[in-house]
């Protein structure tokens, strides 16, 4: 297997006024190159400030634990310790666009309102592609017509606010791949637009990826688009993943309780006569993280006395599948 | 079994149940108290707040707090320097803080007659004397001032100006006309505010688009000018207390175009709100709307809004007496005051004129203060500092 | 773009109608008018009774017993038509040989004063939201709350004193005694300069300290931005990226207020004037102010507000030439 990028032991700590938080704890994952991985979890589970850390785009409140691990191969075939990068490297300005492109989940807020769509793509051609004037311009009109945008000459030099949601979100894509990422890292970029205009811009990134041999991360909260677009997914409850592997399998074979509710609350044509089962309670914030297994305050299956006492470690099973589960740990014990 | 669980559930620590409580009391405060708890941690805001209430304070009471009444004049003592209280002279030490007297000589120079300290004579301060007569909040007869000194002395905390008069003793009773006229204007001009922007924002179209074409013309001309313009046109033999609520009428006149357009806008974007068409579906009456179901949602911009106004009101009156078209002698504001102190020459020789010039300044400073402190803690996502 | 700035200007006319009608009213505000001042004027000193009836005939002459209305439309017909402002009582001339070239030294006195508030607030309130929270940003903050809080005179007296300290006794005024009444000449134009410098920093003082937390706010602000995380991420190199992106954005709302500064610096000016002793438009309005003289008073408040009212204009303009969302209407 070919790993791009590998993430070990993630920690991510706020200082806040109501003193320090761990959104992230010990967060591991890989990409391999030319694969999709796909993030989901609800809101708050970690999964922006995870890929903003890969990028180092957290604020100046955050830090990194000791432990984390953050190694990418860029294209001239070195290793970049991602952790270690200084605000002013180089090789950190060469990762971010260069390497890593980033699409963000609101595409109007995205863009810089006083600058035209083309300014700010040429910007970026200049600064990794090494082209200038002409051929830049023509290089960002290319990309347009790529993602879909008609009569991109003219497009190229409007605002944004000139373009509807989806088109901006296009424009967000092609603004992302006009410096050849080797990786591109999509946050939640649908979520903002219509349904229609989901599918459309979700086909869209498939076959991008596809033509142009990109890894991808997917984060979503919605598993059913993560069935479509990810070779492997990893569900996220409040700052750990608890639950990775290979989608198909994921899916078919849920065995974390939270994956199995995620699955449910999923609405499908043939049952539309039954009532969706969302998952119970909510997410509770970072600062006041359950004691034990976190998901045991929502856990249907929770088991007193156990999953209040102490954290379930990571247990593989099988071929790059791994669940953060006491149940299982228990179950798989006793068999 | 609830019983079991119990049991079971790892028992609740002290520290837990405290948090567990300041929540739920912080979930059910209301949202005044939630606002006073956010002020009370600014700092600032708070030592602004007792600045104010300090000068109010000692404003209310000149009469007992300034041991001369504000006109009185000590013809010896014409310029003279502040008399701060010592303990220890050349002549030795005393528990009972004490200042010197003075007595009058010829400059050898100009000839002329000055007060100049007397080491040799002491005379000690003492509180609660007995002095002028005078009526506490303008009814209480009084005739016991906070201090003095005796033996039939005076004592001059910070100088006199030229014509012997207590500086000390003024500023207190500026503090009060220039405290009371901030507060009258603003009032004034936010009873304005209130009818034209609600007016305006609560009817909006055409009688807004005409409110607010003349709103922005009295914005658009430069403030001072015209509050000159307005108080140029005051008849010179007003009496004192004409005078005094011309000014606030004048200040509160011109004020009242910001306030208004802040209220107007929050109306605006209120105005299709769902519990408002629903009031005015059942057929409420506008005014009634604007009272009870509009202005609630916002009355803590508002204070806010009112609280910040306060500080341009304030150098305004001070701005316009200095220059003469303000309040006139005999009244005393801090503006009155400092019509004395304009020139350097009184920097160099009586640089004492220039107190109430700091109050000027410590008020208004302590004005924005508070007035960001209560932005801050009415409207927490706003900038946090 | 065209039928912006055509709005604007239509705007700029309307605005200034309403403007001159609220100035003829402070005009016509004091007791009595012109013919009682000018009757005092011409007859005092000479020993004759003024009677009602020499008023009475002063009034018709200059048809003062006409409507207001008619009296209003006469005095804005002859500013806008022939540039007469009317005649100045206390001086019995015309406003206009009153006036000047003091209107060139208001304005040569409010470019300066702009150019320092810019050249100072803008750099500074972007580096304190950079670097917030950092000594220089909090002190930076402290001087802004005092700047706003020190009245005006009192600043002036104190840069007089200090000026009269250390640069000797030329400092104030506008001219050295030797150009004051003499025709304008290359070195008449450099010794202004050297005199400009006082009085636009005293006026551009309270401008710098509003203007300093407006940048500061809009810079922390936008440098929260999710476009300045999306350029970042981009690989956008950091200065650049800050000048590029947050810093051009937090210079808009100082575009949109420069007519409210002018207003501002305009608002003081009487009174720095008056106490540093310059010799232009806000020290004539006050003069005039006291003297009753309201057609001087009223032809400076006029020109005065229809500087801010240009000043507007400008700053409009500005803005949507910098902000395309604005220029498009959208
Ligand atoms: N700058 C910050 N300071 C303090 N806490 C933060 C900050 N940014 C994020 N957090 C905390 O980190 C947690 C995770 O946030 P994150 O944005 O990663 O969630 P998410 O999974 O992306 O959710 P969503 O689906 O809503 O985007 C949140 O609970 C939030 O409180
Ligand atoms: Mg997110």
């Amino acid at each position: 297997m070919d790993r791009l990028l590998s993430v070990e032991n993630l920690s991510i700590s706020f200082r806040t006024d109501e003193g320090p938080i761990t959104p992230v704890q010990g967060v591991s994952f890989g990409v391999d190159r030319g694969r999709t991985l796909g993030i989901v979890g609800e809101s708050g589970s970690g999964k922006s400030v995870s890929t903003k850390a890969l990028m180092r785009l957290l604020p100046g409140s955050a830090s990194l634990s000791p432990e984390t691990r953050m190694r990418y191969r860029a294209k001239n075939g070195e290793t970049v310790a991602i952790e270690t990068l200084k605000p002013r490297d180089r090789a950190l300005r060469r990762l971010r666009g260069g390497e890593i492109g980033m699409i963000f989940q609101e595409p109007m807020a995205s863009f810089s309102p006083v600058y035209s769509i083309g300014n700010q793509m040429i910007e970026t051609i200049r600064l990794h592609r090494g082209l200038g004037g002409r051929a830049a311009r023509d290089l960002a009109v290319e990309m347009l017509a790529k993602v879909g945008i008609s009569s991109p000459e003219t497009r190229v030099d409007q605002y944004p606010h000139e373009m509807s949601g989806g088109m901006r979100q296009r424009a967000m894509i092609a603004l992302a791949l006009s410096a050849g990422p080797a990786l591109l890292i999509a946050d939640e970029p649908t979520t903002a637009l219509d349904v229609t205009i989901q599918a459309q811009v979700l086909d869209l990134m498939r076959d991008l990826q596809r033509d142009l041999g990109m890894a991808m991360i997917f984060i979503t909260h919605d598993l059913g688009v993560i069935a479509q677009i990810a070779d492997e997914v990893a569900v996220m409850y409040l700052g750990t993943i608890v639950e990775r592997g290979p989608t198909r399998e994921v899916i078919r074979r849920p065995l974390h309780p939270y994956t199995r509710g995620l699955l449910e609350a999923i609405p499908a044509i043939d049952r539309l006569d039954a009532r969706l089962k969302p998952v119970p309670g909510d997410i509770p914030s970072p600062s006041q993280r359950p004691s034990g297994c976190p998901f045991r305050t929502r856990c249907p299956e929770a088991v007193p006395g156990l999953c209040d006492r102490a954290a379930p470690r990571e247990t593989a099973v099988g071929e790059g599948r791994a669940v953060r589960c006491h149940l299982h740990d228990a179950a798989r014990a006793a068999a | 079994m609830a019983v079991l669980d119990d049991l079971r559930a790892p028992a609740e620590t002290r520290a837990e149940r405290r948090e567990r409580e300041r929540r739920e009391r912080y979930y059910a405060a209301s949202q005044w108290t939630l606002i006073w708890w956010r002020f009370r941690r600014h700092r600032a805001a708070m030592a602004g707040l007792a600045v104010l209430g300090l000068m109010a304070f000692l404003g209310l009471f000149a009469e007992f707090f300034a041991p001369y009444g504000q006109t009185t004049r000590n013809a010896q003592y014409l310029n003279g320097a502040p008399q701060w209280p010592m303990f220890c002279d050349a002549n030795g030490c005393s528990a009972r803080p004490f200042i010197h007297g003075t007595r009058t000589e010829r400059d050898p120079v100009t000839l002329r007659s000055r007060a100049v300290p007397d080491p040799d004579m002491r005379l000690y301060v003492r509180f609660f004397v007995e002095g002028e007569p005078a009526r506490l909040l303008g009814f209480l007869p009084i005739s016991t001032r906070f201090f003095g000194v005796d033996g039939g002395g005076r004592i001059h905390l910070w100088g006199t100006d030229d014509l012997g008069r207590d500086v000390f003793s003024r500023t207190l009773f500026a503090t009060r006309t220039s405290l009371s006229i901030g507060v009258m204007g603003v009032v004034i001009s936010f009873v304005l505010a209130l009818i034209i922007g609600g007016v305006a924002g609560y009817f909006g179209g055409i009688v807004d688009s005409v409110i607010q074409r003349v709103t922005e013309v009295i914005r658009v001309i430069p403030v001072i000018p015209l509050y000159m313009g307005l108080a140029a046109a005051m008849p010179r033999d007003w009496t004192t207390t004409q005078v005094y609520f011309a000014m606030t009428l004048i200040l509160g006149l011109v004020g009242w175009p910001t306030l208004a357009r802040r209220i107007r806008s929050q109306l605006l974007s209120i105005r299709n709100e769902d519990y408002v068409v629903a009031a005015r579906l059942a057929g409420a009456r506008p005014s009634r709307i604007i009272a009870t179901h509009m202005l609630p949602s916002f009355t803590s911009f508002i204070i806010v809004d009112l609280v910040i106004s306060f500080p341009y009101m304030i150098l305004s009156e001070t701005a316009l007496s200095f220059v003469g078209l303000g309040l006139r002698p005999p009244a005393v504001s801090w503006g009155v005051m400092l019509q004395q102190a304009q020139s350097v020459r009184v920097i160099e020789q009586t640089p004492w004129l220039f107190i109430p010039a700091a109050f000027v300044v410590l008020a208004v400073l302590a004005f924005t203060l508070v007035g960001d402190g209560l932005r801050d803690a009415a409207d927490p996502y706003s900038e946090a500092r | 773009m065209a039928r912006f700035v055509l709005e604007r200007l239509l705007g700029m006319v309307l605005t200034l109608f309403l403007v001159s009608i609220m100035v003829y009213f402070i005009m016509e505000l004091p007791p009595g008018d012109y013919a009682d001042r000018f009757a005092f004027r011409k007859y005092s000193g000479t020993g004759v009774t003024v009677t009602e009836a020499m008023i009475e005939e002063i009034r018709r002459d200059l048809g003062l017993d006409r409507p207001a209305y008619l009296r209003y439309f006469d005095w804005i017909s002859g500013i806008v038509l022939r540039g007469d402002f009317g005649m100045a009582y206390s001086f019995l001339t015309p406003v206009t040989n009153v006036l000047g070239d003091k209107v060139w030294l208001t304005l040569g006195l409010l470019f300066a004063t702009l150019l320092i508030t810019y050249a100072v607030s803008i750099p500074i309130g972007i580096y304190a939201a950079v670097r917030r929270g950092s000594a220089a940003d909090y002190g930076l903050t402290v001087f802004s709350y005092l700047g706003l809080a020190l009245p005006n005179f009192l600043l002036a007296l104190i840069m007089l004193y200090c000026a009269n300290r250390w640069f000797g006794a030329s400092v104030g005024g506008l001219f050295s005694p030797q150009f004051e009444n003499a025709p304008w000449s290359l070195a008449k134009v450099w010794d202004l300069v050297k005199h400009l410098w006082l009085p636009a920093f005293v006026l551009a003082w309270s401008a710098v300290a509003y203007q300093l937390q407006t940048v500061r706010a809009t810079m922390s602000d936008e440098l929260n931005k999710l476009s300045v995380v999306a350029a970042r991420a981009r690989g956008v190199p950091e200065t650049r990226l800050l000048v590029k992106y947050p810093a051009r954005l937090a210079i808009n709302p100082v575009v949109s207020t420069i007519g409210f500064d002018v207003n501002r610096i305009f608002s003081e000016l009487p009174i720095v004037a008056a106490v540093l002793g310059l010799t232009e438009l806000g020290d004539l309005l006050l003069k005039a102010y006291l003297d009753l003289d309201m057609n001087v008073a009223g032809a400076i408040l006029l020109m005065l507000t229809t500087i801010i009212v240009v000043m507007n204009f400008v700053s409009d303009l500005l803005l949507g030439w910098l902000d395309p969302r604005i220029r498009m209407g959208a």
